[in-house]
């Protein structure tokens, strides 16, 4: 999901950020947030996905962002990951096909698929209308059992109000 | 339009530079890419932004040319600078395929394309505008093939009048429309004023004489983690723009209800540029929106190493296999009449089909889920109805792009022999382009 959430305006590579002239009010700040084991944890990538992790830090779902799924366009396919399998962060798991765009969807932790959303491959649209919504009738896209590397990898990754500075501040450019 | 410049990468050794140096064992021509001499690009470039810290081996631009003509070669060779060229690096990649029809990732083939006419009939090559090293295409007399991409999007022709251009780059500076501007710009340049882009991301013409657009080029992307990769069509001087459209209509559109992306019908047209000349503008076009300080950098692949390499071989297996081209083909329903799902009328069924004839089946990832035909009449003919749950039951489980053909498939399946078999296979035949 890297590039899509970029592709409604011209942006410039993240590593010259730093030579725009206008100030970047806000800076990511990806490291604020610690995993708490009480409550259920909602993780973005920057890459635009998402993981909600449960209380007990076994079980997850996984989706991308509404903030992606805006900038995708209008889904009109879902390739869903192969249930079964067991992944690494950053592995392409499945795939969504916008607008001629075929975006690979990234497992934001290491984990195991157990469940897909078939609702998706129906109705593709459910994305763009729900992308945040892991119940029932929502656009989530895995479920996902999580071990010990899998915690170790949500780390790196933003809460929500971090997420929501990184995409303001990648919009500004 | 604005000139993006990447950020030079001192850390990224080009792909190139890499296969360079694991198989030349210091013979140049042994290694996968070759650069080429200045040939077609000599007066035309101008260096005009040198950057002294960029050495040769962290090419962060690189420009690659195929001189082979094999769709399933070229498109894994874009899959291989896709998957290992540096991060940062930007890429243009340039080929023409032989006659071929490519479907997008998410299409199905039988929607798409008439694979009847495909299979049976072997359209003319223009002349292709080979590297002069490489060898006479011994495809002369090849059917189109039929190709799956691994980016999104509809289906297109190609053939050696088309030529392909591919441009990656990393995510931040992509859009849908940057580089097929920069197609755009070099079309304008090289005489072709009223070239644009237009809503879909296809570059249209508009001739003069009758004030239509006519679309030239359309495009494609596959978006990674890493790399966004964006290529585009450009018709040059097809000798088969008039069989094309009979080629890409399928007598079983009628019948079937697909999951997947829908092609876009669009009016075609040549530019009437010449291949070398439409590269020369790309390269220049290119060049001016990424300069670089290396004047000597198209490199043309080395065909026969490119086919030894592992993640080329890889590509390409999995390209031409049929549980690639037609088993990943998203979920459809093939019915014989109107049903809820699918109440579309239907064309009528050829004569010598039973009028109580019905077949209603599900497909999924190449698969039969679900058989249900009816009405058919059998020589024994005591229970015709539990004949034919008996045959739709057998067929369960089959996979479509395994029937080769569907008068063996049904007979076979039934304990019975088919009254009807030769009628209603045949047609099927036709449907699934097997006649």
């Amino acid at each position: 999901m890297a590039s899509i959430a970029r592709c409604l305006r011209a942006a410039r590579p993240s590593g010259l950020a730093a030579l725009v002239k206008q100030p970047v009010p806000r800076l990511c700040s990806a490291r604020t947030f610690s995993v708490s084991a009480s409550n259920a944890i909602r993780k973005y990538t920057k890459e635009h996905e998402w993981i909600d992790l449960a209380a007990d830090l076994k079980t997850g779902v996984v989706g991308i962002s509404e903030y992606a799924a805006k900038a995708l366009g209008d889904v009109v396919f879902v390739e869903l990951p192969e249930e079964g399998k067991s992944v690494k962060a950053g592995d392409a798991i499945g795939a969504v096909e916008s607008v001629k765009s075929a975006a690979d969807i990234n497992a934001p932790i290491s984990c195991k698929i157990t469940a897909v959303n078939t609702l998706l491959e129906e109705k593709p649209g459910t994305i763009n209308q729900v992308p945040e919504d892991d119940s029932h009738g929502g656009g989530w896209i895995a479920k996902v059992q999580v071990e010990e590397q899998g915690v170790k990898d949500l780390e790196k990754l933003m809460d929500a109000e971090a997420y929501e500075e990184f995409t303001a501040a990648e919009g500004e450019h | 339009m604005a000139t993006r410049r990447p950020r030079p990468s001192r850390a990224g050794i080009s792909c190139a530079a890499k296969l360079l140096i694991r198989s030349s064992h210091g013979q140049h021509h042994h290694s996968l890419f070759t650069t080429r001499p200045r040939v077609s690009t000599h007066g035309l470039l101008h260096p005009s932004h040198r950057r002294p810290f960029t050495t040769n081996l962290s090419k962060p631009i690189q420009i690659y040319r195929s001189p082979s003509t094999d769709p399933y070669l070229n498109l894994s060779i874009e899959h291989h600078l896709l998957q290992h060229t540096p991060p940062s690096s930007i890429i243009l990649f340039l080929y023409t395929n032989r006659p071929s029809v490519v479907i997008g990732r998410n299409q199905n083939p039988w929607v798409e394309v008439n694979l009847s006419r495909l299979r049976q009939k072997p359209l003319p090559l223009t002349t292709p505008h080979h590297h002069p090293s490489s060898a006479p295409s011994p495809n002369e007399q090849q059917p189109t093939s039929l190709v799956r991409r691994r980016s999104g999007g509809g289906t297109v022709f190609h053939d050696t009048g088309n030529i392909n251009w591919t441009v990656i780059v990393p995510p931040p500076i992509f859009t849908r429309t940057l580089h097929a501007e920069m197609i755009t710009r070099s079309l304008i340049r090289l005489g072709i004023p009223t070239a644009r882009v237009n809503e879909r991301h296809d570059i249209v013409i508009t001739p003069s004489s009758d004030q239509k657009d006519y679309k030239v080029s359309g495009s494609a992307y596959k978006l990674t983690r890493t790399r966004s990769l964006h290529h585009g069509t450009c018709l040059l001087s097809s000798p088969n723009l008039g069989q094309i459209s009979g080629l890409l209509r399928s007598p079983a559109e009628a019948f079937i209800k697909a999951r997947g992306v829908e092609s876009v019908r669009s009016p075609i047209r040549n530019v009437g540029i010449d291949t070398e000349r439409f590269i020369q503008g790309v390269v220049e076009e290119f060049k001016s929106m990424y300069p670089t300080d290396d004047d000597e950098e198209i490199v043309v692949v080395d065909e026969e190493i490119a086919r030894q390499e592992g993640s080329i071989v890889k590509g390409m297996a999995e390209l031409m296999s049929p549980d690639w081209i037609y088993g990943q083909t998203p979920q459809f329903t093939f019915s014989t009449h109107p049903t809820e799902d699918d109440p579309r009328p239907r064309p009528p069924l050829p004569e010598g089909i039973p009028r109580e004839f019905s077949a209603h089946f599900t497909i999924r990832h190449g698969e039969i889920q679900t058989f249900s035909i009816t009405g058919l009449r059998y020589t024994d003919d005591i229970d015709a109805a539990s004949q034919d749950l008996a045959l739709s039951q057998a067929l369960v489980g089959q996979r479509i792009h395994h029937i080769t053909d569907w008068r063996e498939t049904l007979q076979s399946a039934s304990s019975t022999p088919i009254t009807d078999a030769q009628a209603v296979g045949g047609w099927l035949n036709t449907m699934f382009g097997l006649s």
